[in-house]
């Protein structure tokens, strides 16, 4: 397995290497100039992404002294709020936290977003991301490289093998094995899937897988072109029969009060036999003190298909996580520097710090991965059509009424017909 | 059956307080294990430890005395004079004047946001206090004015009218005869205006978004999110702190308010 | 006399810093925000003159509505609840506790004082359900009430009272003060002929007490009816104005429309409506009480 994973990682480096490089402009010369670094950022300090650009800028520091890396920290809530007041007084630091598209194309429109794919290449390290991440990331900004794949996740269903065993359970392979194996847990007296309903959408992805399933990987693009709409049967059936697990009780009872880590906990205590979520959560699959299951006792299942559904589990849903843009009119010479550090070595210091899968090149990559992140690496290899999320082209309004209305749909206060139209609507 | 009555509603007004305090002292394990009225194996202070520094609760609370200090100082201030000159003295359009003060309680505060965050922006003052200071002040008035005007109108005439013919100018007035006398009146409008800038919220959120800065309250937001799922017993402990100095504040001006709110309610 | 109350200088001088703050801070911005109700867009993407555009849209927002009847629904129940349990803890302080009630007084009026944050959070604990049972789902529990237990923040029904409770629960005994304030300011010989003539102690509550409670309870009414007509910290804090979007009052939906759906002229127009309607409930409220009077 090890060996496989850096294959196949170095098999991409050299791919990229090969590649004739084309030489847009001169690249800039290093001065060893301090750089600044401020992020507004919804993670807060020290946690994931900050603790590894710490590192590398403490790195950095070391030829460019006096360089520092500040995080702002600003709740989600807020954040979009927060990003527009400040980019309308020009007082955008250079780093902040992506907003909703329909923000982001008006921070564009004002120059405060840069274009990275140039600029990497003007400073010689656009191979250090792997091409499918560069064109997964394209592809969720509309053609460009507006951030960086500091993740590179895939989601699909987390199980517990012990009571998988215990009940003489197998990984389901379609939406009818689904429901009967939650019936199996749910007579036994187990939660079978663990959701929060806090944050919404680890229920709405819900829907979108099966909805990719049912109607093929193409189907939200075909809503987003106005070729389908949402109140449409077959996407109605898709929020139906995520209104139906909720119907038979598989969230458990709690699920409107759940917020994201509570929800985890219940899978990594056992309580709850199954977990839909992204791979970035493989970090906290792999610390002991949080998972009492035990890292070897998790498995993964790709979203289950649907009988008679156009989709199939080799496309598998796919996304970089959370995403960073990159401040134009702060962008500097100093800056470049930077940037350039970041690129070289963040995929190893991820991968090395939080067992972290990222869209960058590894090449030195730890002695010991954990099995989680292999089969994570093993899972993106295998994946022929990476599909994305529900919400993933929805405006700022769409995605908080999808978030907001879908703990009423799996708790029986509003019909999938209802569901659907209010997040029609709120287009409108 | 009376005194039934009355322990029942002193329970009920202070069960979630014992229970928040009780709950603050509990060990992480005891949440999942034990039912949340248990009451806790130890005295966990950890809790507390933990949501000083990990959770810099200290400097969140350092920086509201920083700036609910000097607002309220202000507003009080303010208040006592604007409406002295509004209601004592005599003067054409004082009335309209009045008016518009008071039409302030009714605005909604999202409605300025914008606005004042473009003003402090190009003042520089984003991320200070003084910009937060102002705001409350600003925010305070409209209330302040409210109550005191009412405290005012019952000065008796007659003792103004004494002052000056013992020779008194209107400043000596003020400070010698009408401010004393309006004492308690100061204390109510001292701990509304308490009240409102130490649980201020929105106005902290928008105008700092600096970690060092950030007041109480908005410090216990990020901190709940941050831990509040999960990690009851700091929480918990997070909002003891945040809650002990309003308590604090209350027993200081307790009497006086309560005497204060007596005789402003009865003449509002 | 005269002169000195009619003194320029001092009416500048003592009114001149309040009215300079007070300008600079609420008036201008409010003027500058109304501005905004006849446009498009946001501070980001630009400005566009639409005229009356945005009040038409107004009209016909399904969402507006909800959340105006949110608003009402629940400053209507909050208000209620607090004045009316504040009058019954008043009326409690003088007759059966006399003027010895500064204790229980004292108990009753803290929780005032606490931020709304954390008691929105100390509230969300003692409801919650999940991961573990707060304090009243334990309590169900233990007592054997298994069928009550139930996600109280997370249905329509429930949240909406779990809201209006805490906001009773925060605030009555601040009015219970004001109302008491009221009753001790009656003379003494009124309230002994309320206290010899227990058996009609509604009509005497009625016929004597209230006409002297009226300019208190008038002033407690509209700092109810205004305060939670403006609520927004405690929403935001213990259910977010969900589910869906049940408990979204109108000013979080002022705040969600402006600044996470980048309208701000609209958000600007549904923040007037905000302030319309507080201006509508005081002076119905003046009108009633000096129509009350006449008669």
């Amino acid at each position: 397995m090890k060996r496989q994973l850096t294959a196949s990682l170095t098999s991409v480096a050299m791919l990229a290497t090969l590649a004739p490089m084309a030489v847009s402009a001169q690249a800039p010369e290093d001065t060893g100039a301090p750089v600044q670094v401020v992020n507004l950022t919804v993670v807060q300090e020290g946690q994931g992404w900050n603790a590894l650009l710490d590192l590398i800028t403490q790195d950095f520091a070391t030829t460019h002294e006096g360089s520092t890396y500040t995080v702002e920290y600003s709740p989600q809530e807020q954040h979009s709020q927060k990003v527009q007041l400040t980019a309308a007084q020009g007082a955008l630091p250079l780093l902040y936290t992506a907003p909703e598209l329909d923000v982001i194309a008006q921070l564009e429109a004002s120059g405060y977003v840069l274009d990275l794919e140039p600029e990497l290449e003007r400073l010689g390290v656009l191979d250090r991301i792997e091409p499918g991440a560069l064109s997964a990331t394209k592809t969720a900004f509309g053609g460009k490289l507006l951030a960086l794949p500091m993740q590179l996740n895939i989601e699909g269903f987390w199980y517990n093998k012990q009571l998988f065993e215990q009940h003489g359970v197998q990984p389901p392979t379609t939406w009818g094995e689904l429901i009967a194996a939650g019936e199996t847990f749910q007579a036994q007296g187990i939660q079978p899937l663990a959701a929060s309903g806090i944050q919404g959408w680890p229920i709405t992805r819900l829907i979108s897988g099966y909805i990719f399933r049912s109607l093929g990987p193409d189907a939200m693009q075909q809503v987003d072109a106005g070729t389908a709409s949402l109140t449409d049967p077959g996407y109605v059936a898709a929020a139906q029969a995520v209104a139906d697990l909720g119907a038979k009780g598989f969230f458990g009872q709690g699920v409107s009060d759940l917020d994201y880590d509570p929800a985890m906990d219940l899978f990594l205590q056992g309580q709850a036999a199954m977990f839909y979520m992204g791979s970035w959560a493989v970090a906290n699959f792999n610390d002991p003190e949080r998972n009492l299951i035990g890292a070897e006792n998790v498995g993964f299942f790709p979203f289950p298909n649907v009988e008679g559904g156009l989709g199939d589990s080799t496309q598998t849903p796919m996304n970089i996580g959370a995403t960073t843009l990159w401040n134009k009119a702060l962008y500097d010479d100093a800056a470049a520097q930077w940037l350039k550090a970041v690129a070289q070595s963040y995929g190893n210091v991820a991968l090395a710090e939080q067992g972290q899968v990222t869209g960058f090149v590894v090449d030195a990559p730890p002695a010991e991965l954990p099995a989680l992140t292999q089969l994570v690496t093993a899972q993106i290899a295998a994946t022929t059509t990476s599909v994305t999320w529900f919400e993933q082209l929805f405006t700022a309004r769409e995605l908080s009424a999808a978030f907001q209305n879908v703990v009423p749909l799996v708790t029986g206060q509003m019909s999938a017909e209802d569901y659907m139209r209010s997040v029609v609507d709120a287009g409108s | 059956m009376r005194r039934t009555a009355i322990t029942l509603l002193v329970v009920v007004e202070i069960l979630p307080l014992v229970w928040l305090f009780l709950s603050s002292l509990k060990q992480e394990s005891e949440f999942s294990l034990n039912p949340v009225y248990a009451l806790p194996e130890g005295i966990h202070l950890q809790n507390y430890v933990d949501a000083w520094t990990t959770g810099r609760v200290g400097t969140y609370f350092l920086n509201s005395l920083l700036v609910v200090l000097p607002s309220v100082l202000l507003v009080v201030l303010l208040c006592a004079t604007a409406a002295f000159a509004l209601e004592i003295l005599r003067w054409p359009g004082r009335n309209k004047v009045l008016l518009l003060f008071i039409a302030g309680i009714l605005v909604p505060g999202q409605m300025v946001l914008l606005p004042l965050f473009t003003i402090y922006f190009q003042l520089g003052l984003l991320n200070s206090k003084l910009a937060l200071i102002l705001t409350y002040v600003g925010f305070g008035l409209p209330l302040g004015v409210f109550l005191m005007v009412g405290y005012y109108k019952a000065v008796p005439r007659e003792v103004l009218e004494a002052a000056v013919v013992d020779g008194a100018t209107v400043y000596q007035a003020f400070r010698r005869v009408a401010l004393p006398m309006v004492g308690n009146a100061i204390a109510t409008v001292a701990l509304v205006s308490f009240l409102f800038i130490w649980g201020d919220l929105l106005l902290a959120l928008t105008f700092t978004s600096d970690s060092g800065e950030r007041t109480i309250q908005t410090g216990l937001l990020a901190f709940a999110d941050q831990y509040g799922a999960r990690r009851w017993g700091p929480t918990f402990a997070a909002i003891s702190i945040a809650t002990l100095p309003t308590l604090l504040v209350f027993v200081i001006l307790n009497q006086r308010v309560i005497r204060g709110l007596t005789a402003g309610a009865v003449k509002g | 006399m005269a002169a000195f109350l009619r003194d320029r200088r001092a009416v500048v001088l003592l009114l001149g810093p309040a009215l300079l703050v007070y300008t600079a801070v609420l008036l201008i911005p409010i003027i500058w925000s109304l501005g905004y109700t006849l446009f498009e867009g946001s501070i980001l993407g630009g400005f566009r003159y639409v005229g009356l555009q945005n009040f038409e849209t107004l009209a016909g927002d399904r969402r507006f509505w909800d959340a105006l009847r949110f608003s009402v629904g629940y400053a209507v129940a909050s208000t209620i609840g607090q004045v009316g349990a504040g009058l019954l803890l008043a009326l409690a302080y003088v007759f059966w506790l006399g003027r010895s009630s500064t204790l229980v007084r004292t108990v009753v009026f803290a929780p005032i004082v606490l931020p709304t944050v954390a008691v929105a959070t100390l509230f969300a604990k003692l409801f919650a359900i999940a991961p573990q049972y707060g304090l009243v789902n334990a309590g169900l529990d233990a007592v054997g009430l298994d069928g009550l237990i139930q996600p109280w923040l997370g249905q329509a029904s429930t949240a909406f009272w779990v809201i209006v409770l805490m906001d009773v629960w925060r605030a009555m005994g601040f009015y219970a003060v004001i109302l008491f304030a009221g009753l001790v300011e009656i003379p003494a010989d009124v309230l002994d002929a309320a206290r010899i003539d227990g058996a009609r102690r509604f009509t005497l509550f009625r016929r004597v007490l209230l006409p002297f409670l009226r300019p208190v309870l008038f002033t407690a009414l509209i700092f109810a009816l205004v305060g939670t007509l403006k609520v927004f910290d405690s929403v935001v804090a213990l259910t977010r104005g969900g589910p869906g979007s049940a408990t979204t009052p109108l000013t979080l939906y002022m705040y969600d429309t402006a600044f996470n759906f980048l309208d701000y002229g609209y958000g600007s127009t549904i923040a007037m409506a905000l302030a319309v309607l507080c201006l509508v409930v005081t002076l119905a409220l003046f009108r009633f009480a000096r129509a009350d009077v006449d008669r």
